[in-house]
């Protein structure tokens, strides 16, 4: 703890290696949680599975291609039906499937922790720390 | 703090408990809260700040009329330098910088044990 005076008051700091501390065990028990350790898991196995690299690769290649004319609203209807079906095989693949889910849940975990710690400190932690939108 | 946040394992919360609790006592966060309360309790600064939402929110309404005039401009460059040399505000201004620096600096280091960006995945979905 670090005491430092402010007008009339002394006050009382936690120091900034207990902190920094605090931040680390929270950063240890959030790696060791089930979520994580699924997330980690299902990111391995996406990197790994050549199937699933394939189907990834084939539907983002074809939206990418789409993407002037999605925002025309002027696609083919063959052009439609061939991304449709590349989403499907993309969202019915089970490492992506996997490392989706494994995803949403890592991420549900973060922000009730991050909600939880904005309440606390009257600051928003991910608004402060986070990418700017868009 | 809720204590009972049925989202979270108990260590996850516990952990994020101790961590907000230090946080929130650390000399950034200390120093913000104090100048916040300095704030909120300066009639004068609320009194401004108000008076700039309310001429900043006029001028809106009379652009999307066509309807803005250069005594409107000018009352509000008025106000906001009236604002920016009060020095309750830039003391909020100031500390709440620090303080959002310091969160910056904690995000790094539970990023960089995790591998991945905690705060933005933490955040609300983007666009």
């Amino acid at each position: 703890m670090t005491q430092l005076s402010m007008t009339d008051q002394t006050i009382t700091f936690t120091s900034e290696s207990e902190v920094r501390q605090a931040a680390r065990d929270f950063a240890r028990v959030m790696a060791e949680s089930v979520e994580f350790q699924a997330f980690m898991a299902t990111t391995e196995k996406l990197r790994t599975d050549a199937e699933a690299q394939h189907t990834i690769q084939a539907f983002q290649q074809k939206q990418r291609s789409l993407q002037t004319l999605q925002m025309l609203n002027a696609v083919s209807a063959e052009d439609q039906a061939e991304l449709d079906q590349l989403q499907q095989a993309f969202f019915s693949n089970p490492t992506t499937t996997a490392y989706l889910q494994a995803q949403e849940n890592l991420i549900a975990i973060f922000q009730a922790s991050a909600d939880l710690l904005s309440q606390s400190i009257g600051l928003s932690f991910s608004a402060a720390c986070g990418p700017g939108c868009c | 703090m809720d204590t009972s946040n049925p989202n979270l394992p108990a260590n996850i919360l516990a952990a994020t408990e101790r961590m907000a609790a230090a946080i929130t006592s650390s000399e950034p966060f200390v120093v913000f809260n104090n100048a916040k309360a300095h704030l909120d309790n300066d009639s004068g600064a609320q009194h401004l700040l108000k008076r700039l939402s309310a001429v900043q929110a006029d001028i809106r309404k009379r652009q999307m009329n066509g309807d803005v005039a250069q005594t409107d401009l000018d009352l509000l460059r008025a106000i906001q330098r009236e604002v920016q040399s009060n020095p309750i505000i830039i003391d909020y201004s100031r500390t709440q910088q620090e303080a959002i620096s310091y969160l910056t600096q904690i995000n790094q280091e539970i990023s960089q044990l995790l591998g991945v960006d905690f705060a933005s995945l933490a955040g609300p979905a983007s666009c």
